[in-house]
């Protein structure tokens, strides 16, 4: 097991720097550089040029290549131009906020997604199916932005200031301003308050997608043989449905998990836009359009080794799911 | 179910509250801050910033008190750093929140003093010498001197530093013979004799030499002064910075009664918040108190709400068209005055910004000293006098409608160029192309990434457009010279390619013109010539609106920027956030 996790680590080294090479070149090739932001009314040109050799980025392209690529294997991602300060630093401020958000929205999502698939298989041709079917393809199709922006304007804007409801949610950041103020419990409240539409937004998508192939999975396995077996010899159908039924049904949907990591990612970009979430995606949308080269690679980088760990770990859990797969 | 099992069966929920905690736990007490992870620098600074203001008594009264709220979507780009940064936002922090600058504009737009109590200029406009309250400290108990005045000017003016608007001194000497301490509070600075000489001073904020002294010039962008732990003097403290979504301040209990004393707010926050529609929703659910900039169909929104004012402020900048010369079909100006008398400009402003704004004719903004009224019906919506220049021009139409050709068949057919993400200048665009057509004028629209759109039309050897919608930001001291001396044709502004003798003159005389009354019949003649050439078909001036929640008190805003008066802000105590 252990020699096993790490050969794949061992594999996946030029993978990521195979991406890592790639979007360098890409990144560089796009044309405008960060200097261009300084492009303003009163700015000399020779100012944009001394801003642009402070960056370094009147040498070639090939030699920041093999400068970025050599600091880089040492641990040293370089120094952001938008932020002035190392991008190490600002990963490690922002992608905890990432992973809180995403983690949260891929439980949400799962927890969720499974529970609506077996239903939906236990009383397969019901209403209730019908009516799941329904919904789940409904938020399955709809644009993330657009649902975030709707649920802002329910739970926000309408729960507040038109019905007046009692619990309402904040449409942006992390943290209410008094949240220093707060006692301890209330601040865990406080942050709990923020992520819950955002988590939402995020999970709902992917739990429509997971309530679906949990669904035919579960339909596969209900009408094998050692269920009918199990049924006959009196287990409870709670035991049968869960235990013995989901057990087997959800190898497909770990499948799912390793599949659902990227497209998290790229759902956090519009999600952390839209309520104002400081994390990766929109770290990365904002340094691309600012041509901040040092973070748009290490950003790429962080991405590119989560998804390999995600992958490994639905590798993993196939594992723990299903005793007939060993990893040697 | 062994214990085992109920613990894996609930981990998502445990992984989540201790997600939630752990996170919670990083958050500081308001009365000390979190070190751990800053650079050395900030772990040197800020506890010395701390002890300090312990030290300070607060004021008390029953307009102190409070947290005010501005959400924005963007950074504060560079920060507090002021000797690099070059973002509107950010210098308004530095100016009004955070730093002070030499002297400030009343509400005339005329000097006033700030950190300098006095200056004055010799007769003969070459020697400007300030003297400095002698009361202003850093936030961490330095004085403010006259040696950081000095330090301030010799960094901005190395063009090492790369401080973006380095042409604010262009006529000062430069270097250490431009500048003298004369002792502690007082400097004296040596220029040749030239308009405005006060102006950058009410622009650039005095950066702290006892903290920066030693900083290489062009290793000041990437020092952590700017973002992660800056040092002011003015009324507000900086406390924390939480990248991408929140800077917050708190008051500066030591600052000067002369200067209206400390500010009414406990704490000042600024929150960024990407998403246009999400921001309005802060504002409406009051989670946030004052938001700048929203986008005019979100004003009626605001205007509607009983417990919000919509402010409308004059601003420096500008919408245009800028036309490129070096393109046959645009060369000649009567094509170019005919592209701006078929264009009707009141029409896309009430279409495009609801009315907020008044059409422009030249660079100088209506509320300037130097403003021409007289060229406001120079160009009016004219399709009728278009026609004719156009034919008189060359341009003809082969049946008299379709697009009009010269005589060895080519037509006149542009490009009109413009970012994408802006959805006003995509409407301008479009509502052009239509006007254009009118009187025979093809015009194809092209949608650009921002950086690409710059990249082709500043580098000299691209410039393939014809026609681009941009926004320019003038300064108080206005001076175009980067925009139409012909020196500037084939530098990285010179967009239109304006090659003027006349235009040239003027350019190179008004900014050495001292007196405004003799400068002014010059300036008249400039905005004419302007409109005679039309490098640029002038668009119009927005307004800058600005959400504000009527909680907030004293809040005055005007072309100086939407911070002047934060230091004036304060909230009724029964208004106060958490009661």
């Amino acid at each position: 097991m252990v020699g096993y996790i790490v050969r794949r680590l061992l594999a996946a080294i030029p993978l990521v720097l195979g991406v890592a090479t790639i979007v360098f070149f890409v990144v560089h090739l796009a044309p405008g550089d960060p200097a261009s932001l300084y492009i303003a009314p009163g700015v000399s040109p020779e100012a944009v040029e001394q801003v642009r050799q402070n960056m370094g980025l009147d040498r070639p392209v090939y030699e920041r290549y093999v400068r970025w690529m050599g600091a880089m294997l040492q641990g040293d991602f370089g120094v952001s131009f938008s932020r002035n300060q190392p991008v190490r630093d600002v990963i490690v401020q922002i992608l905890p906020n990432t992973l809180l958000l995403s983690f949260s929205a891929l439980i949400l999502a799962f927890g969720a997604g499974i529970l609506i698939g077996v239903v939906q298989a236990v009383r397969q041709n019901s209403f209730t199916d019908g009516a799941l079917s329904v919904g789940s393809l409904f938020f399955y199709s709809m644009p993330s932005f657009w649902l975030a922006l709707m649920l802002i304007l329910v739970f926000s804007l309408y729960a507040r200031n038109v019905w007046g409801w009692p619990i309402w949610f904040p449409a942006s950041g992390m943290v209410s301003v008094d949240h220093h103020a707060m006692g301890a419990w209330e601040q865990v409240l406080d942050r709990a308050r923020h992520l819950v539409l955002p988590a939402v937004s995020l999970a709902l998508v992917l739990a429509a997608g997971v309530a679906r192939y949990t669904r035919g999975s579960m339909l596969e396995v209900i009408r094998q043989d050692y269920i009918r077996t199990a049924r006959a010899k009196g287990l409870p159908e709670r035991t049968v449905i869960f235990k013995h039924a989901l057990r087997n049904a959800l190898i497909p949907v770990v499948t799912l998990l390793g599949l659902y990591l990227p497209v998290l990612f790229s759902g956090t970009v519009v999600i952390e836009t839209v309520f104002a979430w400081p994390g990766m995606g929109k770290l990365m949308v904002d340094s691309i359009f600012q041509r901040d080269y040092p973070v748009v690679m290490a950003g790429a980088l962080v991405f590119a080794v989560m998804v390999v760990l995600g992958n490994l770990m639905a590798d993993l859990l196939y594992a723990a799911v299903d005793p007939r797969i060993r990893y040697e | 179910m062994t214990a085992g099992e109920a613990l894996r069966h609930r981990l998502p929920a445990v992984v989540l509250v201790v997600a939630l905690a752990t996170g919670a736990c990083t958050d500081p007490p308001p009365t000390e801050r979190a070190l751990r992870g800053l650079p050395e620098f900030c772990q040197e600074v800020l506890p010395r910033v701390d002890a300090h203001l312990a030290d300070l008594e607060q004021p008390s009264g029953e307009r102190y008190g409070g947290t005010a709220v501005v959400g924005w979507v963007g950074e504060l780009v560079d920060g507090m750093n002021a000797l690099v940064s070059a973002d509107h936002g950010a210098a308004q922090h530095q100016a009004f929140v955070n730093l002070m600058t030499l002297i400030q504009f009343d509400e005339s737009l005329e000097p006033r003093a700030y950190l300098a109590r006095e200056w004055e200029l010799s007769d003969d406009q070459t020697r400007l010498t300030f003297h400095l309250r002698d009361d202003v400290r850093w936030h961490d108990g330095e004085p403010t001197t006259a040696h950081d005045v000095a330090f301030t000017y010799l960094r901005a003016t190395d063009p090492e530093t790369g401080f973006p608007n380095a042409a604010f001194w262009e006529r000062y000497v430069p270097g250490e013979a431009g500048v003298e301490v004369l002792d502690d509070y007082t400097v004296r600075f040596h220029l040749e004799p030239h308009a405005e000489p006060l102006d950058p001073w009410r622009a650039l904020p005095i950066m702290p030499r006892h903290l920066l002294g030693d900083v290489p010039p062009s290793e000041l962008g990437d020092h952590p002064f700017g973002t992660r732990c800056p040092v002011g003097n003015g009324p507000f403290v900086f406390r924390e910075h939480r990248p991408d979504a929140s800077w917050s301040f708190v008051r500066n209990p030591a600052f000067p009664e002369a200067l209206g004393g400390p500010p009414y707010l406990d704490r000042y926050v600024y929150r960024i918040v990407p998403e246009e529609a999400t921001l309005l929703t802060e504002l409406l659910t009051e989670r946030v108190d004052v938001v700048p900039t929203p986008s005019p169909d979100q004003a009626e929104r605001i205007a509607e709400a009983d417990h919000l004012d919509l402010l409308a402020l004059p601003f420096r900048s500008y919408l245009f068209v800028g036309w490129n010369q070096r393109r046959p079909q645009l060369a000649d100006a009567r094509v170019r005055r005919a592209l701006t008398l078929a264009t009707n400009r009141r029409q896309i402003l009430d279409a495009v910004l609801q009315g907020y704004g008044r059409v422009a004719n030249a660079g100088v903004p209506p509320f300037h000293w130097a403003y021409h009224p007289g060229i406001e019906d120079a160009l009016p919506h004219d399709p009728e006098r278009a026609r004719a220049l156009l034919d008189e021009a060359g341009w003809v139409a082969p049946n008299g409608d379709g697009v009009r050709q010269r005589a060895d068949g080519t037509p006149l057919e542009i490009t009109l160029t413009y970012n994408t993400g802006s959805r006003p200048r995509q409407d301008v665009a479009e509502i052009m192309q239509a006007q254009l057509r009118e009187v025979g004028v093809g015009v194809r629209v092209e949608a650009l990434e921002w950086a690409t759109l710059v990249q082709r039309v500043t580098d000299p050897e691209q410039r393939d457009f014809d026609g681009v919608v941009m926004s320019w930001v003038t300064e108080f001291r206005v001076d175009d010279r980067d925009l139409f001396h012909s020196t500037s044709a084939d530098r990285p502004y010179g967009w239109a390619g304006t090659r003027s003798a006349e235009l040239d003159a003027l350019l190179d005389t008004l900014p050495l013109m001292v007196d405004r009354d003799e400068a002014l019949p010059h300036w008249h003649r400039y905005q004419e010539l302007l409109v005679q050439e039309q490098p640029f078909t002038f668009l119009f001036f927005p307004q800058r609106l600005v959400g504000v929640n009527h909680r907030i008190h004293g809040v005055r805003m005007d072309a100086r920027g939407e911070w002047v008066s934060v230091a004036d802000w304060w909230i009724p105590a029964e208004l106060r956030r958490g009661r």
